[in-house]
């Protein structure tokens, strides 16, 4: 078992380290340096430019200086934000982005699951329709449009939330809503079907045969197993969660990574661009190896299934 | 023997007859088709998708607008006009950026009034303020004061000016907004409201007509999706094919790269294609979305061929001597279609949101094309105004979400063999 974990492990250690190399080439593959501009650079300052970034180097060194500064957590200076590290940028923006992100998570389990819940035990009745009426509404109205009409109904017409900032404790409601509608609607979803379909198996019959009272039936046998579908979901949902980021964070104004590599995309800062796609990538990748422990944990068939391989 | 009694035999009823009647037997196709009728929600979902692509496709030809033709007078009018009557037979309407518009009595466009610049004179003028009283220097300093506070704009009429003031929100009585005043004639209820036939979408900042701009924004968004499916389809379907009936090393090397691919969020990926490529319009998002998705396609068809493989009439094809080729695209592939048509149901709706999403941080279709996404992020700047700019893209994209998955849900439940029976 512990076998397992470390090749997980290594396999995901290894996965960064190709899209860091990927990202790599293909920034630097881009015709025109980060420093084209439409109006050309003078020929001597160019020099001195590529000097300072250490652009002048062959690629190859310039690759390992890049693989040398990952492994230090050193991303290299913005190209387009004079004085900052790339690094500086991550730590100052992810603060805001992860809090916004958990919230968003905190809500949508608990939210989603009990609602998923609810509405497979009452199938086909009216809180069943409504709450997959709520839940096909959700993934069907992309997040922007939501963040749009939170801000125009609560923050104009209302005046209840700010329109942006996170100032006021008030508004995190927005960013959060808009940012948890999808999946929320997704994993009550989910839910809903995974437990419609293990109360449809025979230890669920039997375990009623048996005279266990209902709540215990629902609460140890059902729900546990119906929640399995639901966890393999939820790990690459964080990191999503955070992608989707990109836009609230506009919408809202909010001093998030999002807002920044928005940003750095519309300036064509490369540094900026690699170094939060790495981050977003080892972000993504440690979600989903968390995922499969935590799966390989509750789930025995699938650890021994793995470890015999 | 030469011949039987014929009071041994007897004519069936017609209800035996109807017993003795067999059900046809249905191909796989025709029994999907047969219980995807049945589902009602599946149906409103494909009855969408036709109007929606009738919509895209025969749509702008009704219109007299292309979707770049810009009408600097009729900036932002919305979908539903407010006309008033400033003079007998005179109608104007007033847009969200305070232009004003005359109209005829049913509320069809004629002109945008010039703006009159306001000056003390204009501001005092005898027109606005009643002058019949006496007013003492003081009260009529006060009076100017007041008249400079609720006068917004003033507009020239027939080398008159129409005045419009502010009705003063600190007075809650009044249910009206704005009180217009035209040689001396004040006017603050409404006309009527009529639907602006000229734009019935409205009109957006730049003076295009929303309508046509929905319309060729779901040409784009609807081409992006499709063809991006298709690209997906293409890949998705030969690699895990090739994966799957191969098997072994090369199964094992071809399965490690998707899971490579699959560890990084794919907007991701999209977004450093679409860097990589440089934004060259349409074609650019079509192949960064479709060379990303075929990974969730290429997994579920290698599963289908694995399984597929091992059964006994793949067997006799290997035995008769069918090339490998044809064992794949003529026994296996079609025997799994069903579930590869379920997926690509579901790509379009994503495809069209990723474009969507893609547009509206700054990276599809440059303008004055627009896609549903774009027209969205457009709306964003004005969107306390003219909320209807929003609103209307918004509501197109929901709808063929909406569309796409019930027909996606009812394939699902029509193509499953193991429902077949229901």
């Amino acid at each position: 078992m512990g076998k397992y974990f470390l090749k997980r492990f290594a396999a995901a250690i290894l996965t960064i380290l190709l899209i860091a190399t990927i990202t790599f080439f293909m920034m630097h593959s881009i015709p025109g340096g980060p420093f084209t501009r439409e109006r050309p650079v003078p020929d001597s300052i160019m020099v001195r430019l590529n000097e300072k970034y250490h652009l002048d180097d062959p690629v190859f060194i310039q690759y390992l200086d890049y693989m040398k500064g990952l492994v230090t957590l050193d991303l290299g200076p913005s190209f387009s934000i004079i004085g900052k590290d790339v690094i500086d940028l991550i730590k100052g923006g992810f603060p805001t982005s992860a809090k916004i992100g958990l919230m968003a998570t905190v809500l949508i389990i608990i939210l989603g699951i009990p609602f998923g819940i609810i509405s497979a035990l009452k199938q086909n009745k009216p809180i069943d329709y409504f709450v997959m009426f709520m839940a096909t509404l959700g993934v069907t109205v992309p997040s922007f449009v939501i963040a749009t009409l939170i801000i125009y109904v609560f923050a104009g017409l209302l005046g209840w939330l700010p329109t942006y900032g996170l100032q006021n404790p008030l508004g995190y409601i927005g960013p959060v809503v808009a940012l948890s509608g999808y999946s929320l609607s997704f994993v009550t979803r989910l839910t809903r079907s995974s437990m419609l379909e293990v109360l449809r198996q025979d230890y669920i019959r039997t375990a009623r045969a048996n005279g266990i009272k209902e709540i215990v039936v629902m609460g140890k046998h059902a729900v546990r197993n119906a929640l399995i579908p639901v966890i393999t979901y939820v790990g690459p949902m964080v990191a999503a969660i955070l992608t989707g980021s990109f836009v609230i964070e506009r919408i809202f104004a909010l001093p998030g990574m999002g807002g920044y590599f928005v940003e750095s995309i519309t300036n064509r800062d490369y540094t900026t661009i690699m170094g939060i796609t790495v981050f977003y990538a080892a972000f993504y990748i440690i979600m989903i190896l968390l995922v499969d422990v935590a799966y390989a944990l509750v789930d025995p068939r699938i650890r021994f299934e793995k470890g015999a391989k | 023997m030469s011949s039987i009694d014929k009071s041994k035999f007897k004519f069936v009823t017609e209800k035996e007859k109807e017993f003795e009647e067999f059900r046809p037997s249905l191909t796989y196709w025709q029994d999907a088709w047969r219980r995807l009728k049945k589902n009602k929600m599946s149906m409103v979902g494909l009855v969408g998708i036709i109007l929606i692509i009738l919509f895209a496709i025969i749509g702008p030809l009704f219109t007299t607008m292309s979707y770049s033709d810009q009408i600097n007078d009729f900036k932002n009018l919305s979908p539903i006009l407010t006309i008033y009557e400033v003079a007998p037979e005179t109608y104007v309407t007033l847009t969200a950026d305070y232009s004003l518009i005359l109209v005829d009595k049913k509320g069809n466009l004629i002109e945008r009034l010039e703006i009159f610049e306001l000056t003390d004179s204009v501001i005092t003028s005898e027109e606005r303020t009643d002058l019949t009283k006496v007013l003492s220097p003081a009260e009529q300093k006060k009076r100017n004061d007041e008249a400079k506070k609720t006068l917004i704009k003033a507009y020239t009429y027939n080398d008159e000016l129409i005045y419009l003031d502010y009705s003063g929100a600190v007075d809650k009585e009044l249910d009206y907004k704005y009180v217009f005043t035209y040689k001396g004639v004040v006017t603050n209820e409404k006309f009527r409201t009529v639907w602006n036939k000229k734009y019935p979408f409205g009109s957006d900042n730049l003076g295009r007509d929303v309508l046509t701009r929905v319309m060729y924004g779901a040409r784009i968004s609807l081409t992006v999706a499709f063809v991006a499916s298709l690209v997906n389809f293409i890949i998705g379907v030969t690699y895990g094919a090739i994966a799957g009936y191969e098997g072994g090393r090369v199964d094992n090397v071809m399965m490690r790269i998707v899971d490579i691919i699959n560890s990084v969020p794919l907007v991701l990926i999209i977004i450093l294609l679409m860097v990589l490529i440089g934004n060259q319009g349409l074609w650019t998002i079509i192949l960064a979305i479709g060379l990303v998705y075929w990974v969730g396609m290429a997994r579920l068809v290698r599963g289908q061929i694995l399984a597929l493989k091992e059964q006994e009439f793949v067997l006799a094809a290997t035995a008769l001597g069918v090339a490998r080729k044809n064992i794949i695209t003529r026994h296996l592939i079609p025997n799994a279609m069903g579930p590869i048509i379920i997926s690509m149901t579901m790509m379009i709706p994503s495809a069209v949101f990723t474009e969507a999403f893609m547009s509206f941080i700054g990276l599809g279709v440059s303008a004055p094309m627009a896609s549903w996404g774009t027209l969205a992020n457009n709306a964003l700047s004005g969107i306390l105004s003219s909320p209807y700019q929003l609103f209307f893209p918004a509501s197109a994209i929901a709808i063929t979400m909406l569309a796409f998955n019930f027909l996606g849900d009812g394939l699902r439940d029509a193509l499953d063999p193991r429902l077949r029976k229901g």
